[in-house]
């Protein structure tokens, strides 16, 4: 940028919140481009632009429609629909229906928060944690495992296992954290590998163990006790599906807050990952920072594991955290669009859930396939690493406003 | 996660504890072979090796008569050989050839394996062990190993971390799969893929160069970026319309007469026309690294940009060009791995692109490093995907996790400290 120009006093200023508003707004432009050149409707509408006076007109409505129908099914299908709202309001009844598509998203948000908090916690110190989807396997593996063969009243057995989840995670979380400090293995790649390594290791758990469910060839598990689950919020009888996991959710949130903070472990972290030459200096071990933000944010990712099924579908299967599923890889997304802060994450997850809930009524509604939410999250994510560009593509005045950045630079040590 | 810029302390010449436990890992995996395959194996056990490839399409290679071989003595001299080399290493470190060393361990490892799975009596129906087509397996994922690596080699060498290799993969496999099927002409389609390898590529190099953004973040979201695209553009396009995913199979072009020496003829010179351009590839960048005037420039930039640039050398724009060509490589590697594979399929690349940057680390930032480390990748993928019709006690999971669990062994610096560019993966301002 020119350092001779005058300077623009009608330019508003980039706040964060502004950049990553910006973002989810060039998030959903690339959306629509992809939604644009895949639909043969669409392109057909403007192949054929120049054969009457008409046609061009139609192409432009032909594209608004076609991605105005995705985007609007995404919003009735996750936040609100505003027909049945509208019913519910004026005649009092149905209000299960119309609260259905905030229930959804809450309840797919509630594991996604805590696993998001262990990623940032993990991002914070200046470490990438991208194994927080196999952590979270491994919890759901572990918590299910005593949910399903232990016999204990309720008020024992969730805590018995929401912590099986949580160990079962740090295990998982310990490996790369101990390689890392005591060999220099990057995370990124031995986390990664891992991912591959612990989906292998479900799908042989679900095979060749106890774990399976008794009279099947699937890769099916057993189901949690009753006592195991934790309940829907509003009763069974209403079909919403939004569970006290969501206090989970809200605990783990206030303890990041408190973790990052207010004690003192989190400060040191937070050194580490700020500067890492002056965090050994003034005497923070390194080893165990790596080894304990590893057992934090394997532990999160494990409960957020062992909350999805406590919370939603009481069993494992093979599909559990694969592909559209792998809340853990969403996480890493969620973690950076909310700068790694406990509320940036809140808000982040409700973001992203809502796409992913929506994205699975656009695909029943408008057949566009759900993984369009995918690729507008990773967007998104590239815009807010990005500041500099959004900031330069809407004009905005330069402040402070620093990209995301790790202190996971190099690949030895 | 520091940058120390002073020259490297020189290492004392006694095995370090490292070096200790390295050895001491070879000795215990040597006594494992010696022991359960080996001494395990009844002494009466045979087994076959044949060398003559199976599905054959053209070139039929001399034939080499089946060796019989005792099952248990040859893998108690494996087992000896691999205690050996644990042994040297305990006692003075190893000072050249590491890398090869324990490709070798590696190869020996496998080899027992095969021979204790492939014995008479044993648990497989399958009474022989085909080495050829071992090897033709193994190389044909070697191969697309390599053409990763070889993309971080041009990335790393110039200070740019890639690690969207992998997304680079996919959206080679993806187009190019698109465009062969399309034009069924496989030159078109690997151009295509080299264009789309080079724009993700360009995407990467915009962000992190213009914009230094985190270059680990930005290359792990092209990968989820990738991924999702190409499971939408699948269920989107090639599902309603199956004639753009036609499956073709790259026709292999055996060289004359080369292609006829057993062994060696079917794995090195009867493969497709990647494998040969993948060679032409490695020599060409390992020349062009080394030996000429832009490759000392290209180590300059990832080693001391602010020196390079002292001296006159564009660093923003040696990066460009590097991470550009690297994507381009990288998506050379997309549509080998579907010349082989045939149709596309999601999840088609299952990491390839992360293992080819842990090969790339394994062969310390050098093309023919990388080759060895292609190598036993190669070879581990392939053997863990086929092991199973050897009907070896193991289940399909735990055989499938072979691959990625020798990554992380070899990341956790089963090979010694390793030594990245020191400007790698640092954002580069010019003042």
């Amino acid at each position: 940028m020119p350092k001779f120009r005058k300077p623009n006093l009608r330019r508003i200023s980039a706040s964060p919140v502004l950049v990553t508003f910006f973002a989810v707004a060039l998030g959903l432009v690339v959306g629509a481009i992809v939604i644009v050149v895949t639909s043969t409707p669409v392109l057909d509408a403007w192949r054929g632009i120049f054969h009457s006076w008409g046609a061009p007109g139609h192409a432009i409505n032909m594209t608004f429609n076609h991605v105005g129908a995705a985007y609007r099914d995404m919003f009735t299908g996750s936040i609100i629909d505003p027909q049945t709202f509208w019913h519910a309001l004026t005649s009092g009844k149905g209000w299960p229906a119309a609260m259905t598509p905030i229930s959804e998203t809450l309840t797919y948000a509630t594991p996604l928060v805590i696993a998001s908090i262990g990623v940032g916690i993990c991002f914070q110190t200046g470490i990438f944690n991208i194994g927080a989807n196999g952590q979270a396997i491994i919890g759901g593996i572990a918590g299910t495992a005593v949910g399903a063969f232990v016999h204990l009243p309720t008020i024992f057995l969730i805590p018995i296992t929401l912590a099986s989840g949580i160990a079962g995670g740090m295990l998982a979380g310990a490996i790369p954290g101990l390689l890392k400090a005591w060999t220099g293995a990057h995370e990124v790649i031995v986390t990664i590998m891992l991912n591959y390594v612990i989906a292998n290791f479900l799908i042989f758990t679900l095979l060749s163990t106890s774990l399976q469910l008794p009279g099947q060839q699937n890769d099916l598990s057993r189901t949690l006790r009753p006592g195991a689950i934790l309940a829907p919020i509003f009763g069974a009888s209403t079909g919403l599906r939004v569970n006290y996991g969501v206090f989970i959710a809200i605990g783990v949130v206030v303890f990041a807050w408190w973790f990052l903070e207010r004690s003192s472990l989190g400060f040191e972290y937070r050194v580490s990952g700020a500067n890492p030459n002056a965090a050994r200096v003034s005497g923070i071990k390194p080893r165990r920072v790596v080894i304990g933000v590893f057992l934090i944010s394997g532990g999160l990712s494990g409960l957020a594991g062992i909350t999805q099924v406590a919370g939603t579908t009481h069993y494992i299967d093979g599909g559990f955290l694969i592909g559209n599923a792998g809340i853990g890889f969403t996480a890493i997304t969620v973690a950076l669009l909310g700068r790694n802060r406990p509320m940036g994450i809140v808000w982040g997850s409700l973001l992203f859930a809502a796409l992913g809930v929506g994205g699975r009524s656009m695909q029943a509604a408008t057949g566009i396939p759900l993984d369009l939410a995918t690729v507008i999250q990773s967007a998104v994510v590239l815009f807010v690493a990005t500041p500099a560009l959004v900031k330069e593509l809407f004009r905005l005045r330069a402040t402070s406003t620093s990209a995301v950045q790790l202190a996971t630079q190099g690949w030895s040590s | 996660m520091t940058t120390t810029l002073a020259p490297s302390v020189p290492r004392a010449h006694k095995p370090g504890g490292r070096d200790r436990a390295i050895g001491a890992i070879i000795v215990v995996v040597g006594a494992f072979v010696t022991w359960v395959f080996g001494i395990g194996s009844s002494g009466r056990a045979n087994t076959t090796l044949t060398f003559d490839p199976v599905n054959i399409s053209g070139t039929v290679p001399w034939h080499l008569a089946n060796l019989t071989v005792s099952s248990r003595w040859t893998n108690v001299a494996l087992g000896l050989t691999i205690i050996a080399v644990g042994v040297e290493i305990l006692w003075r470190r190893a000072q050249r050839f590491v890398t090869l060393r324990l490709g070798g361990v590696a190869v020996f490892f496998f080899f027992a394996l095969l021979i204790w799975a492939g014995r008479t009596h044993g648990p497989s129906q399958v009474g022989f062990i085909n080495v050829t087509s071992i090897l033709v397996g193994g190389a044909v994922v070697a191969m697309v190993l390599i053409f990763g690596s070889l993309s971080g080699v041009l990335c790393e060498r110039s200070g740019v971390v890639n690690i969207a290799i992998e997304g680079q993969f996919i959206g080679g496999v993806f187009f190019g799969a698109v465009i062969q099927s399309e034009t069924n002409n496989w030159f078109y389609a690997a151009i295509g893929a080299a264009v789309v390898g080079a724009l993700l590529g360009s995407i990467l190099a915009f962000l992190a160069l213009r914009y230094q953004s985190d270059q680990i973040i930005v290359g792990v979201v092209i990968v989820t970026m990738m991924s999702g695209l190409s499971s939408y553009l699948n269920l989107q396009v090639l599902t309603p319309y199956p004639q753009y995913n036609a499956g073709n199979l790259a026709p292999n072009l055996p060289i004359p007469l080369l292609a006829k020496i057993p062994v060696l003829g079917p794995v090195l010179f009867d493969e497709s026309g990647f494998f040969y351009v993948m060679i032409i590839m490695v020599a060409l960048i390992s020349f062009a690294l080394f030996k000429t005037r832009w490759g000392l420039r290209v180590r300059a930039v990832g080693e001391h940009p602010d020196a390079a640039a002292a001296v006159g050398i564009n660093v923003i724009r040696t990066r460009y060009i590097n991470v550009i060509m690297g994507g381009a490589v990288a998506g050379l590697g997309g549509i080998a791995l579907i010349g082989f594979q045939g149709q596309f399929t999601v999840g088609i690349t299952q990491g390839y692109g992360y293992i080819a940057l842990a090969g790339l680390i394994f062969g310390r930032w050098r093309p023919s490093g990388a080759v060895v480390a292609a190598t036993i990748f190669g070879l581990s993928v392939y053997l863990a995907d086929n092991l199973q019709t050897y009907q070896i006690p193991v289940s399909t999971e735990i055989l499938g996790m072979f691959p990625y669990v020798i990554t992380i062994a070899v990341v956790s610096g089963l090979i010694g400290r390793v030594r990245a560019p020191a400007a790698d993966g640092l954002p580069y301002k010019r003042d």
